[in-house]
């Protein structure tokens, strides 16, 4: 309540005062008038409130509290204008006013001196303003009365002191008259500017923001013309050239704008007649959301613009205007932005899908903090649909691209073909932020899926692949999915390409039973059954040997069933030997069956992804080697049993004369010495095939097939395993000539068979004859003379002709392994080392030709 | 077509050696007592066919023909667990029951009279099988039946089935003991005449090695018949392997002999078998790698044939030829290695006159029987030390022939009727030049032997005439 008073007796009190300071010209003028201002005139009121205001003001001084100081600089100021006199005065009243102390005297004179000076200044510098009422005529009358006045105010002080404690720390005034000189000056030069300028700064501005959202303005039009085109501020306009300047950088928003924008529409009207692609897409989609953020920018911006630009002095009072250099400020921000959008779709223009993320991606790769955030944002909403592409491909297999925007492209193949051929990366659209291997790793687990859905007809991939969803897919949230979070797509990939893989192989493996029938080709076409080969060179063997086009496949595949069914092969698993067919190889004329006869196996989907027709080719020749080198074994052993040991009995020969006796003799002997250096000859080579070539090379595919993780590594591991013994058994490009000799080699064998059976042939004939002789020779004496005579000669002649036949073959025969072996030092490979080591063991070759 | 083996067992010895046989096959192949599959034996890979066949209610049966002029062993098998396995038309018991009383020359006259029955039997059983491969002969050389009766057989095979394949386990009388049968000279003198010129490949067990074996390797102070007949039927089972458990290669009996046997005439093999164990008796259970095995496989120790050679005669003796037989889990890649060892080292002595080399067949081992060994190996090989063995034969052949103790037991018979002892001589010459052949082959110049004097013999041909 004495607040309350005290405020009403301030006010009072100033109402009081500036009464009196109203009246007092009053008093001077005309006597007549009332002494006492009109209460309710304006000029009364005006000043009333003016001292209020001064009264109200908060503002501290912003001068030291030097009562000294402040006089001086009155002093100063009234000498400068030339009345020193006043200033004379003024010293002296300030110093009774200062040297005032004790009661009644006023305590901080420094603030009282203070608020005059200030209130004087004040009152001048509204004096040389343009000013429409003079609203305080009486204080602007002279600096002598003001002072009076303040002079006479001091005597009012001791009935404010207590009242102006509150303001103690005195009080300022800054005062925004718009009778301001300064503004008015301002307002001059605007003027000036105006007339200048046509164009006002407001309208250019409203011109740049039209330029920014792409529309011509009245002055700034886009000039398509000129070679980079843009918007321009037509030449015709006189506006400084600084200005100019600053509307042709600002208006570089416009024309990149304008740039997103179109390619932003054009995308848009091109889908979905032309493949944007949904890469393309979500590109404009992300770029038309940074366009939202723009345009609620431009919308801001054209909002302030409407406001007029203040003069300079009124800057501190509110920011709601646009001038061009505030919009210079305002459009930084946006422009940087704007001009990697623009870079982009320039970029982009020619692009799409994964090329496109891979473009993207190289802006990305920015120290800028911005541009880098930016980048990334843009490109998580890119690759949207890529990652989507990917999950869906590791996960299900199925290829959604229906604008070729995917790394990897599939292409309608048979179904053997389908895991080499049926899918491949395509680099051009791999975004760079996947890294080769990475690719690969997806390449093969959607692969894998589609290899199982289509080659295996097997479903239960599903589970497998379900597992790895929804375990990626609490990862996939805690971590998001997208771009960026390459670890997490790895984790996918590797999580889903594990499962899947592994099931793969146990499909592979445990269904298809790979395993089992690698092992089954290994026992029929590379002759590891050895029974069953041994009954089909038996019971095929005559039909063979008649010429190749008068065979009958069909006779011969029935002669295969027969020697399934004699040989433990009959134990096998029906449906391996149900694919195991004759084959009969293209043939010309004067083939023999020898040379034409093969066997195949039928591997079927899905195991002819790995036993390809080029594969089984490989396996054709090795069998046809294989089978050559059978027969002439078979050969070999086959003479042996016609010179087995008991064959002939040698006493039958006791009779006959010594010569012919020794003939035979040598002839069997030099027979006997070269089937024993041939039967090394093939036996070490067929022991150096099976064990320095199929077995080892199957060892090594059997734990090479036990740590394979995918498909990809069982069909490396089996090409390996193919090659190894493809080039090991001299099948390969390099040892071609060795593989000739060979079968010449090969041929002779089955010469000197021939040879030897017809020897034994021979050799048993005279036993028969002898014998018959001699039991005819008890009976007829006389004729069994002569008859013996001429089969002794007989047999000399014939056994002598054999032994030189056979020496030919032994000179020949020694003379084409020489020759053989002479090629092995050229070889490239170890193996044949170890052939050699076999075919010499016992340093026999060495001792016959030392040089060697 | 199982290219089948029909095994001929005759007189005591071939009967026992040819039990443990069987029951060693029926044990590999889990074939019970009875012929019947065992339950578990479902792992195949085998070839059943080769030594068994079917009868019509599923049964395995043996083709084997158990012969003797005594009833004693055969009444033993009958009686036996194993009396359902055999074919009972299969056996033949002479009908007086006397035995040939270790008579060479009545074991072959009585082959002789009991030939058409006898034929008639392996008639039966050879054209109840595809593709007869041959037969095996198992036998001893030194007592009556085995030995004259055998030597009888062997002249009918060759002579009715001159194309087939015939082998024997020859059994050799054990020459450190003084054997109850004196007459064993003779007997195996003879008998060795038809080995050399009636079979394709003798298996030569040397009783006296078997014995030292049993005492030295196997630590069996006083080795029973049954134990060194499980020794026996181990090598003779573990020799066929390769055609029980076809592989890539020696998959017949031809294929497995062809190598080993380059000259007709030296067709006698020594075997040697290791890790060695005798029915099942713990043994220390030692490291078998392929190297171990093959260079143990030419230990003279490990050999079923004993050496009378002298050491200067030792070291010339040669290999003419070597297979061996490992069995297990074997690495193929070891195979060379254990070669290039075995030949750096100088492990083995071969011929000079021809190319030769270690031969190596892998084979499966059963699955049915459980061994401690990962790695078992039979070595099958043409030594010219066997020679001595002949050598050694020959000798006390002569010894007995100087004394002419005992001929007359033979002159009761028709072949040495008239005091006709020419067969002896005869016999003895065949030995002999076996003896020699052998003994050519250890020279780099067999190639050119008995062909020296030939020129000469030519010329005497043309003055003669």
């Amino acid at each position: 309540m004495e607040d309350e008073e005290d405020q009403q007796k301030v006010s009072d009190l100033v109402r009081e005062l500036v009464i009196r300071l109203l009246s007092s010209p009053a008093d001077d003028g005309s006597a007549t008038t009332n002494s006492k201002p009109n209460l309710n005139s304006p000029h009364f009121v005006n000043s009333l409130r003016y001292a209020q205001r001064i009264l109200c003001s908060r503002l501290t001084p912003s001068v030291a509290p030097d009562a000294a100081a402040i006089a001086d600089s009155v002093k100063r100021r009234l000498a400068s204008h030339g009345s020193s006199s006043l200033a004379l005065s003024f010293a002296d009243l300030f110093a009774k006013f200062s040297s005032k102390t004790g009661p009644g005297s006023v305590n901080n004179k420094w603030a009282v001196i203070y608020l005059l000076k200030i209130i004087s200044e004040d009152r001048k510098g509204a004096k040389s303003q343009y000013c429409p009422s003079n609203l305080l005529p009486n204080l602007s009358l002279s600096d002598d009365a003001d002072f009076g006045k303040g002079k006479g105010s001091s005597s009012v002080k001791p009935l404010g002191d207590n009242n102006k404690k509150g303001w103690d720390n005195g009080v300022l005034l800054v005062s925004k008259d718009p009778e301001n000189r300064r503004e008015l000056a301002f307002r001059e030069f605007v003027n000036l500017v105006r007339e200048e300028n046509e164009v006002s700064e407001e309208v250019l501005v409203r011109d740049v923001l039209y330029a920014c959202q792409g529309v011509d303005g009245k002055y700034v039009k886009f000039d398509g013309g000129s070679d980079d085109a843009g918007y321009v501020l037509s030449d015709s306009i006189s506006v400084p050239r600084a200005t100019r300047i600053m509307v042709h950088k600002l208006c570089e928003l416009g024309r990149l704008f304008r740039k997103v924008t179109g390619y932003i529409a054009q995308s848009m009207d091109r889908f979905p007649a032309e493949d944007v692609g949904t890469v393309g897409q979500a590109l404009c989609s992300a770029l038309q959301d940074e366009l939202t953020e723009y345009y609620k920018l431009l919308a801001v911006l054209e909002a302030q613009s409407s406001n007029p630009i203040p003069l300079v002095s009124e800057t501190a009072s509110s920011g709601n205007y646009l001038s061009l250099r505030r919009l210079a400020v305002w459009i930084a921000e946006p422009m940087v932005k704007m001009r990697l959008m623009a870079d982009l779709v320039d970029k982009c223009r020619v692009l799409k899908g994964g090329a496109m993320a891979s473009a993207i991606h190289l802006h990305a790769r920015h120290g800028d903090p911005l541009v880098h955030e930016f980048m990334r944002r843009l490109l998580q909403r890119v690759c949207a649909p890529l990652f989507e592409m990917v999950k869906r491909w590791v996960q299900e297999g199925e290829l959604e691209d229906i604008f070729a925007e995917f790394f990897i492209v599939g292409q309608e193949v048979k179904a053997e073909s389908l895991w080499r051929e049926g899918y491949r990366l395509n680099h051009s659209m791999l975004p760079s932020f996947i890294s080769p291997s990475l690719a690969q790793r997806i390449l093969r687990t959607g692969k894998s899926i589609n290899f199982l859905r289509v080659c295996c007809d097997d479903r239960s991939w599903a589970d497998a692949a379900t597992r790895v969803a929804t375990d990626i897919g609490v990862t996939a949230r805690r971590g998001g999915f997208g771009y960026g979070e390459t670890d997490t797509l790895e984790s996918l990939v590797d999580e889903a390409a594990k499962r899947i893989d592994k099931h793969l192989l146990d499909v592979i493996y445990r269904r298809y039973k790979f395993k089992e029938h690698c092992l089954a080709i290994k026992r029929y076409l590379l002759l590891g059954q050895g029974d069953f080969v041994q009954y089909l060179m038996d019971i095929v063997g005559p039909d063979l040997s008649e010429p190749a086009n008068t065979i009958s496949s069909f006779k011969l595949s029935g002669l295969l069933e027969t020697a399934v069914r004699a040989s433990n092969a009959q134990y096998d698993d029906r449906d391996m030997l149900d694919r195991l067919r004759v084959k009969m190889m293209p043939h010309e004329s004067g083939d023999r069956g020898w040379d034409v006869f093969s066997l195949e196996y039928d591997a079927r989907v899905p195991l002819d992804t790995v036993f390809t027709e080029s594969v089984m080719a490989k396996y054709l020749r090795i069998f046809n080697f294989l089978w050559k080198l059978r027969r002439v074994e078979h050969a070999l052993t086959g003479a042996w049993k016609t010179m087995k040991p008991n064959c002939i009995s040698y006493h039958s020969f006791t009779r006959l004369q010594s010569a012919v006796k020794k003939e035979l003799d040598s002839t069997l002997r030099r027979c006997q010495v070269l089937w024993v250096e041939i039967n090394h000859f093939i036996s070490n080579l067929q022991y150096y095939i099976m064990f320095e070539v199929l077995e080892v090379s199957w060892s090594n595919f059997l734990s090479e097939m036990d740590v394979a993780k995918d498909l990809d590594d069982l069909l490396a591991a089996h090409d390996t395993y193919l090659d190894s013994i493809v080039e090991k058994s001299l099948l390969g490009e390099l040892s071609q000539s060795l593989y000739k000799s060979l079968l010449v080699i090969f041929d002779l064998i089955l010469r000197f068979r021939s040879h030897a059976d017809r020897l034994y042939e021979g050799i048993q004939e005279l036993q028969a004859r002898i014998t018959r002789s001699s039991q005819s020779s008890s009976e007829q004496g006389s004729w069994t003379a002569d008859g013996r005579k001429a089969l002794t000669q007989r047999a000399g002649e014939f056994l002598r002709n054999m032994g030189h036949d056979l020496e030919e073959i032994s000179k020949e025969y020694s003379s084409l392994q020489e020759e053989f072996i002479s090629q092995f030092p050229v070889q490239k490979h170890v193996d044949l080392k170890f052939l050699f080591f076999r075919l010499d063991f016992n340093e026999f070759y060495r001792r016959v030709s030392p040089s060697s | 077509m199982p290219r089948e083996i029909i095994t001929l067992q005759v007189g005591q010895c071939g009967n026992q050696i040819g039990m443990e046989f069987w029951k060693q096959l029926c044990l590999e192949h889990g074939i019970s007592k009875d012929g019947i599959l065992e339950d578990f034996a479902t792992q195949g890979g085998d070839r059943k066919d080769v030594f068994f066949y079917q009868a019509d209610d599923q049964h395995y049966i043996p083709r084997a023909l158990l012969i003797d002029l005594e009833p004693r062993v055969i009444n033993g098998i009958q009686n036996s667990d194993y009396r359902n396995l055999y074919n009972h038309e299969n056996i033949f018991v002479s009908d007086h029951g006397g035995g040939a009383g270790n008579n060479w020359a009545s074991g072959y006259h009585q082959g002789k009279n009991v030939e058409e029955d006898i034929m008639d039997m392996i008639d039966r059983e050879a054209d109840g099988s595809d593709s007869l491969e041959g037969f095996v002969l198992c036998h001893s050389i030194a007592g009556g039946t085995g030995s004259g009766m055998g030597s009888y057989l062997l002249e009918t095979l060759n002579d009715r089935y001159s194309k087939k394949l015939v082998q024997t386990y020859s059994v050799f009388p054990n020459q450190m003991e003084t054997s109850d049968v004196v007459v064993q000279p003779y007997n195996s003198l003879l008998t060795l005449k038809r080995l050399k010129l009636n079979a394709d490949c003798v298996v030569v067990l040397d009783n006296t090695a078997l014995n030292r074996i049993a005492v030295e390797r196997l630590h069996l102070s006083n080795p029973t018949f049954a134990q060194t007949n499980s020794l026996v039927s181990t090598v003779m089972s573990a020799s066929t392997t390769t055609l029980r458990y076809p592989g890539y290669m020696n998959n017949d009996l031809v294929g497995l002999l062809a190598s080993l046997i380059p000259t007709p005439r030296c067709h006698f093999l020594m075997t040697g078998y290791t890790p060695l164990t005798v029915e099942r008796q713990a043994n220390v259970i030692r490291k078998t790698t392929v190297l171990d095995v093959m260079r143990r496989l030419l230990q003279a120790k490990n050999i079923m044939v004993s050496s009378y050679a002298r050491t200067k005669d030792a070291s010339q003796a040669k290999y003419i030829s070597i297979l061996n037989i490992i069995q297990g889990e074997v690495d193929p890649t070891q195979v060379h290695e254990s070669l290039q060892r075995i030949r750096e080292r100088k492990l083995v002595n071969f011929i000079e006159w021809g190319p030769a080399s270690i031969q190596v067949a892998l084979s499966r081992k059963s699955p049915y029987i459980q061994t401690a060994h990962r790695v078992s190996g039979l070595m099958l090989a043409n030594h010219t030390s066997i020679r001595h063995l002949f050598s050694r034969c020959l000798s006390q052949y002569e010894k007995l022939r100087k004394k002419q103790a005992f001929l007359d037991n033979y002159r009761k018979f028709p072949m040495f009727a008239d005091n006709d002892l020419s067969e002896f001589d005869e016999s003895r010459d065949e030995v002999e030049a076996l003896v020699d052949e052998y003994k050519a082959c250890e020279s780099p110049d067999y190639v050119k032997w008995g062909m020296e004097d030939m020129n000469n013999m030519l010329t005497a041909e043309g003055s003669a005439t």
